[in-house]
């Protein structure tokens, strides 16, 4: 039994009427725990509360009730032992490639000599060999998520959140970015919290799949993917990847319909 | 986000550069640039020397570029002209440190403090409109007849662009940014210096350029009004003792301190923001 590298227990959210809003409980009591190194996606409606609950685990939004652990202390606040990859291109356009996957470790305090090293691995690791010296402004935005995945990786987090990272690329860059990210998670084995709307894209990415509901959140449905550890794209073709996509499918779209119909009221 | 918050911004903040037209705007001319502009002032001596010449104008309209070249090698012999120019020189460069450095604090506290913000925009916006030299009497009561009347309202000439610029920059941050040094666990020092400032530079060089174009144009207008001393008073002195050619030499004294203000800041502007077009 692996350890518990996040321990979600009792995670309430909730959002006090605010003018005409009224009040919402975003995130409603998530009881829940991701063993050390497990890649765990959590796929729901847009509004379900997903990217709120990456933020209680990053210490960025303190949750109405309940406690957030990783490796058995307490999160209290903006914590560095997560590091969050965001959907929109965080990178720096006033440093380049280097001087962004810095910037993290250099405010972090991590000691002169090591960052130009880790910098360096980093780069390498996702691929942005030869660019070092290049500003995001001469980047596609691939290369520029990329850039922000080093910088984040550098940071060596313990819990790496990702919040729909792919979600402002196009589908090729998609894949490719995805197949990336395991490969590297192969390699640094952290614990991986990876937010997305897409079913196909948490079944290829994941160890495990959480589904969410829509407002109040909840998880309303957590599925084992027991597709081989060396997946690639061509995996969609399974049947064993249809059943685990129909599975998700049947718990999502009552979901989805309900968050449509709220959103488009 | 950014753009509607950009957009929400841009009528009140007139001077500020939009975010579009900063970016090409802004560039000093390269090479070619450079040439055709040098060109530009070459055609212009041409038709000068060409249209006195040709008596297209009277001598006492406009004098002969030999009138003006001999009027002002015998002016840089006088101690007088340096002592104009320093004064000048001075003034503008008081002003312009002290508006920017008052500019960008009054940016951040504006951003800090989003209802003080709202409380001085529109006062800080009309008082663009009000010529400051009517202010002239006043600080001479207040602080005499000297040099600090014309700083005082240079500063506050030059005080006003930066201020609202630093603030429409600060305000167009993209939240990620913002979400990272959050997320990173930065404090209030080092997201200032490390994100919100380098990500709102291309407004703060806009707003230091036109800190500098004001202070100078306040400087200038303030002493062709009432100063004492400085260029601006001795181009009205000439003026008022028909001494055209010498009123011409200290006009084109006054473009070149202008050029060599804006290309200073636009060097500075180009060192600062390499790495930034086209995005």
């Amino acid at each position: 039994m692996a350890t518990a590298g996040l321990k979600l227990d009792g995670v309430t959210v909730r959002f006090d009427a605010n003018g005409d809003d009224e009040p919402v409980t975003a995130v409603d009591g998530i009881t829940h725990e991701i063993g050390e190194h497990r890649f765990v996606s959590i796929v729901g409606p847009s509004g379900c509360g997903k990217s709120t609950l990456l933020n209680v685990v990053a210490g960025l939004q303190r949750p109405t009730s309940g406690t957030v652990e990783i490796n058995g202390a307490r999160v209290t606040g903006p914590d560095r032992r997560t590091g969050m990859v965001f959907q929109e291109d965080s990178t720096l356009p006033w440093k380049t490639v280097t001087e962004n996957v810095v910037f993290g470790m250099r405010v972090l305090g991590v000691p002169k000599g090591e960052r130009a090293a880790r910098a360096r691995e980093m780069v390498e690791l996702v691929g942005l060999q030869g660019f070092e010296s290049a500003y995001p402004s001469m980047l596609s935005g691939g290369m520029r998520q990329r850039v922000a995945l080093a910088r984040t990786l550098a940071q060596r987090p313990s819990v790496l959140l990702m919040d729909e990272p792919f979600a402002a690329l196009d589908q090729q860059t998609r894949l490719l970015l995805g197949a990336e990210v395991r490969r590297i998670w192969g390699q640094t084995q952290q614990t991986v919290l990876f937010v997305t709307h897409d079913m196909s894209e948490a079944l290829l990415m994941s160890q495990q799949v959480w589904v969410m509901s829509y407002r109040p959140g909840r998880i309303i449905d957590v599925i084992d993917v027991d597709l081989p550890d060396d997946r690639d794209a061509g995996v969609v073709s399974t049947p064993r990847f249809n059943d685990l996509r129909n599975r998700i499918w049947e718990s999502l779209q009552k979901e989805a319909m309900r968050g449509f119909m709220a959103e488009s009221a | 986000m950014t753009a509607r918050v950009r957009e929400a911004v841009r009528p009140a903040a007139a001077e500020t550069v939009p975010p579009a037209a900063r970016r090409r705007a802004v560039r000093l001319p390269g090479p070619a640039g450079a040439w055709s502009t040098a060109g530009l002032v070459v055609l212009a001596v041409v038709v000068w020397i060409a249209g006195s010449a040709a008596s297209l104008w009277s001598e006492a309209t406009l004098p002969k570029p030999g009138s003006v070249w001999t009027a002002f090698t015998a002016a840089v012999r006088t101690g007088q002209f340096w002592a104009d120019c320093g004064s000048t020189v001075w003034e503008v460069g008081m002003a312009f440190a002290g508006g920017a450095v008052l500019g960008l604090v009054v940016g951040i506290v504006f951003w800090k403090a989003p209802t003080a913000g709202k409380i001085f925009e529109p006062y800080l916006v009309s008082f663009y409109a009000v010529p400051m030299v009517l202010f002239y009497p006043v600080m001479i009561v207040i602080v005499g007849i000297n040099q600090w009347p014309v700083v005082i309202l240079s500063t506050v000439m030059a005080f006003i662009p930066m201020a609202l610029n630093t603030w429409v920059g600060l305000r167009g941050i993209r939240p990620v940014h913002l979400k990272l040094a959050r997320s990173l666990g930065c404090g209030r020092r080092q997201t200032l210096l490390h994100i919100a400032l380098p990500a709102a530079a291309p407004f703060l060089l806009a707003g230091l350029r036109l800190a500098g174009v004001y202070a100078l144009i306040g400087a200038i207008a303030m002493e062709f009004t009432t100063a004492s001393s400085g260029i601006g008073h001795r181009i009205r002195y000439l003026y008022e003792s028909f001494d055209n050619a010498t009123m011409v030499a200290y006009i084109l004294v006054v473009f070149v301190i202008s050029l060599a203000l804006t290309s200073a800041l636009a060097l500075l502007e180009r060192a600062l923001l390499k790495g930034r077009s086209g995005s």
